[in-house]
């Protein structure tokens, strides 16, 4: 129950970095394969790398452990990640 | 404090303060309840929830029995999170168009290349979505699940993914806006 309470937490606050990084809206998603509009790519990165270094010096630290991490399967990745990008640029999810 | 919140009343952040603020919340997901942030594997767990009770022969195999179980998962819960979440950052800017005239096709740029129908949208939405949720069935994660909670634990499987997204998609912008590309 109590993990329940946290999602709804951590979900607000997921979408609410969304809406105020613009990613809610179509033309920012799409604008980034333009090129005309890089916010998505400052955003994802930013977030990367703030995550990886606190994940890792965390977990150096003893303080936490990893979740599963996501199944690498090359072929299946790629092809995913293709068709994915089709409906990106199509609906600006 | 004023300042504080002058900028969360802002329409439009930096993008870099906004993904520090995500990476801030992956990071207490991992640390407080163990998981990763996520979108599209909720959906499949929904799916598979009534489907289940539609139809149960259907859906009785390999990957809604194990790979997908239905239910009420932890991404459920944050996906109605997200929802909200969304719906204050957009109250805190005053830009909420809940129930207001045009909000069904409200994107300027979208409009210009697709034409002010609303059914248009829905229909493009619609079948976009399918396509969205489907690659995210294959490749086993969306942007969120997989390119940024997948990214931030160094997983191949997500710069892998990345790289097949930012292909199709820049392909997919060149045909639908051609010369205006």
């Amino acid at each position: 129950m109590t993990n329940f309470v946290l999602a709804l937490v951590f979900g607000t606050f997921f979408g609410f970095a969304l809406n105020k990084a613009g990613l809610t809206k179509y033309h920012k998603i799409v604008n980034v394969f333009r090129f005309t509009d890089l916010a998505v790519l400052k955003f994802m990165m930013t977030a990367l790398v703030v995550a990886m270094s606190g994940l890792y010096a965390l977990r150096s630290l003893g303080l936490l452990e990893f979740p599963n991490v996501p199944a690498t399967y090359i072929v299946g990745n790629i092809i995913g990640g293709l068709i994915f990008g089709v409906g990106m640029a199509l609906t600006g999810y | 404090m004023n300042f504080v919140m002058n900028y969360i009343r802002k329409e439009e952040w930096s993008p870099y303060v906004a993904g520090i603020l995500l990476g801030l919340v992956g990071i207490a997901a991992v640390w407080a309840s163990d998981s990763l942030l996520g979108a599209s594997g909720a959906f499949e767990n929904l799916a598979g929830l009534i489907g289940k009770a539609v139809a149960p022969a259907a859906f009785d195999n390999m990957y809604f029995n194990f790979i997908m179980p239905p239910g009420i998962t932890y991404g459920v819960i944050l996906l109605i999170g997200v929802f909200f979440g969304g719906m204050i950052g957009a109250a805190t800017s005053g830009t909420l168009m809940w129930g207001k005239k045009g909000s069904a096709n409200s994107d300027e740029q979208w409009k210009r290349i697709f034409g002010p129908q609303v059914w248009k949208r829905w229909a493009l939405a619609f079948i976009g979505a399918i396509i969205l949720e489907y690659a995210a069935g294959i490749a086993g994660g969306c942007t969120s699940g997989l390119a940024i909670s997948g990214g931030m634990l160094l997983a191949p499987a997500a710069f892998l993914f990345i790289m097949g997204m930012f292909a199709s998609g820049i392909l997919t912008a060149l045909i639908i806006y051609r010369k205006n590309y």
